[in-house]
């Protein structure tokens, strides 16, 4: 190619240049800069007051329910999301036709809006609606959006609900790759199907699998919808997640330079943990010599 | 042999289906509850009377302080989401194509920074991104809600890969021909990718249409809510009548329910390409 294409490849890439400076390297040191003042977002004035912010916030309950609240719903949504999408990957995989038509309405709940979705969900847990009539026709009667387990688990049971079927399309790929011949010399082998699930689909599948689990955890640290229009964050901080966390502190009480702080720390905490868990994901897959 | 077969494959398709209604039991429940009477609203699985009130309510004044708010909100979603996706669609195209496909000095710098930023949480600049809006004078304004959503650098991501993928020897003719570089890209590399264009397309409309966060920080005015942020405030945690939640909720989800079906082939041909 020639050479004098260098303005050319700028001229192109100028969109990000200006995006990246505006919206991102402005921000990330105007960020640093907040944590270690006290502003309250209105004020004209506001003092520095160091690493004030920062120990203050890591002992404060907001932070770390938000720490703990993360891995809780990783805990739960993951494999909710994991065994939902590998059950519908299953079921479209057996039909021999209208897969693709299968595949677009397992999609659909993902179109839904979170807010959408939480109000239903609303709808439908309350008091006197017809779920918790049928419930307590058992005898059963919870207090769903009131207990802290409970409501943590209907919020990771929504967002599994949306990514069930956009992860079965992720899984499905992943079987297509996956040869006839292996099955059909396994079967003369008379291995059981549950055998054939855990030593062949699941090694064959793994690598699709990889990128469902490392997409889903990356949700899970970005949790806020669902938990701002159902919980706020309660009962009690059960469903406190960073992004309810840094935005009651900075939106509702108004505490910009502390809740800055809070940012950064959330985004160290997600950066590292995130980090883990690939590797940890990576060593797993290699030491079973399924990658 | 045929018989036993025959009935494991209605078995199966028999239980595909009950699977798949049960996945979208709650959009079935949404919208029959938009249209039931109020009386009966989350009070049965299946409403058994039915009514128009929660509509009429909806696209009548809807208790606020302006004139059919639904109507305005549902403008302003489309207005914020459509302005939003147009731009993050032609910067994606620009800069994915000068990535892929011209070289020049500093491309791998360009490159590397780009995908330091994607990994980067981008919870820390919330705070300050809503001060940058704050600041030039667009709180409260589309420009706001649509300018720090102009870029999506997962489909910058997503197109280069894919241009990289359309070999060399096509645009090296075009230029022998004497076609300019925007020629090429809209006469020849856009063309050839339309099924991820689809893809691209889709998940950015849907996700920018569905957004709360960043609206609810941006739009204050009454006339400025998007409809998902108007959804939000008007049935939240204390929030009163059911009915016209649950047609608001259909008004916010069939346009994009709509739009995907449209797309849903191309949608599926995408997709095989960007999961290989």
């Amino acid at each position: 190619m020639s050479k004098n294409q260098g303005w050319l490849g700028w001229l192109f890439a100028s969109p990000y240049l200006l995006y990246a400076i505006i919206f991102f390297l402005l921000p990330l040191v105007w960020s640093l800069f907040l944590s270690v003042t006290d502003w309250n977002l209105i004020s004209p004035t506001y003092s520095f007051v160091g690493i004030d912010n920062y120990t203050a916030a890591l002992k404060s309950q907001g932070v770390q329910s938000a720490f703990f609240v993360t891995f809780k719903f990783m805990a739960v949504f993951v494999p909710l999301v994991i065994a939902f999408s590998i059950i519908v990957a299953l079921i479209v995989q057996g039909l021999p036709r209208f897969k693709g038509l299968f595949l677009i309405g397992f999609f659909l709940p993902y179109l839904a809006s979170g807010v959408v979705s939480s109000l239903i969900v609303k709808g439908i847990l309350s008091y006197n609606s017809p779920l918790n009539e049928f419930l307590r026709g058992f005898g059963i009667d919870i207090n769903w959006l009131g207990s802290p387990f409970a409501a943590l688990f209907v919020v990771a049971l929504i967002i599994a609900w949306k990514f069930t079927g956009y992860y079965a399309l992720i899984l499905t790929s992943g079987f297509e790759s996956i040869s006839k011949d292996v099955y059909e010399a396994a079967l003369i082998d008379g291995v059981t199907p549950w055998q054939r699930f855990w030593k062949i689909t699941f090694p064959l599948l793994y690598p699709a699998l990889f990128t469902v689990l490392i997409l889903s955890i990356g949700v899970t640290f970005g949790i806020f919808t669902e938990v701002y229009q159902l919980t706020g964050g309660g009962p009690n901080f059960a469903t406190n997640t960073w992004q309810m966390e840094i935005f009651t502190k900075a939106f509702s009480n108004l505490q910009a330079g502390y809740a800055s702080a809070i940012a950064i720390i959330a985004s160290i905490v997600t950066f590292i943990a995130i980090y883990i868990i690939r590797k940890l994901l990576e060593l797993w897959g290699k030491r079973n010599g399924w990658t | 042999m045929v018989g036993p077969k025959k009935k494991g494959l209605v078995f199966r398709y028999l239980f595909a289906i009950v699977l798949l209604l049960i996945m979208i039991y709650p959009y079935i429940y949404m919208v029959l509850n938009s249209f039931a009477d109020w009386s009966q609203v989350d009070k049965k699985f299946f409403p058994t009377e039915y009514s128009l009130k929660s509509w009429e309510w909806l696209l009548g004044g809807g208790e606020s302080v302006i004139p059919r708010p639904w109507i305005n909100a549902f403008f302003n979603s489309f207005l914020v989401s459509a302005g939003s996706t147009i731009l993050m669609m032609v910067s994606a195209v620009m800069v994915s194509y000068a990535l892929a496909k011209i070289q020049f000095k500093g491309r791998d710098t360009v490159n590397n920074v780009i995908l330091f930023q994607m990994f980067f949480p981008a919870i820390i600049l919330l705070i300050p991104t809503f001060l940058v809006i704050q600041k030039v004078g667009m709180y409260d304004s589309y420009w706001g809600m649509i300018l720090p959503k102009a870029m999506s650098l997962w489909a910058v991501f997503m197109y280069t890969n894919f241009f990289k993928a359309i070999p060399d020897t096509f645009i090296e003719a075009a230029k022998l021909d004497g076609a300019s570089e925007l020629q090429i890209m809209f006469k020849i590399v856009l063309p050839m990718s339309k099924s991820i264009t689809t893809v691209i397309f889709l998940f950015l409309f849907m996700e920018r249409w569905t957004e709360l966060l960043w609206d609810m920080l941006v739009a204050k005015s009454d006339n400025m809510l998007t409809l998902n942020v108007l959804l939000s405030q008007m049935f939240g945690p204390y929030g009163g009548y059911p009915g016209p939640m649950y047609a608001a909720s259909v008004l916010l989800t069939l346009p994009i329910i709509i739009i995907f079906l449209l797309f849903a082939k191309k949608f599926r041909e995408g997709m095989q390409f960007t999961l290989k």
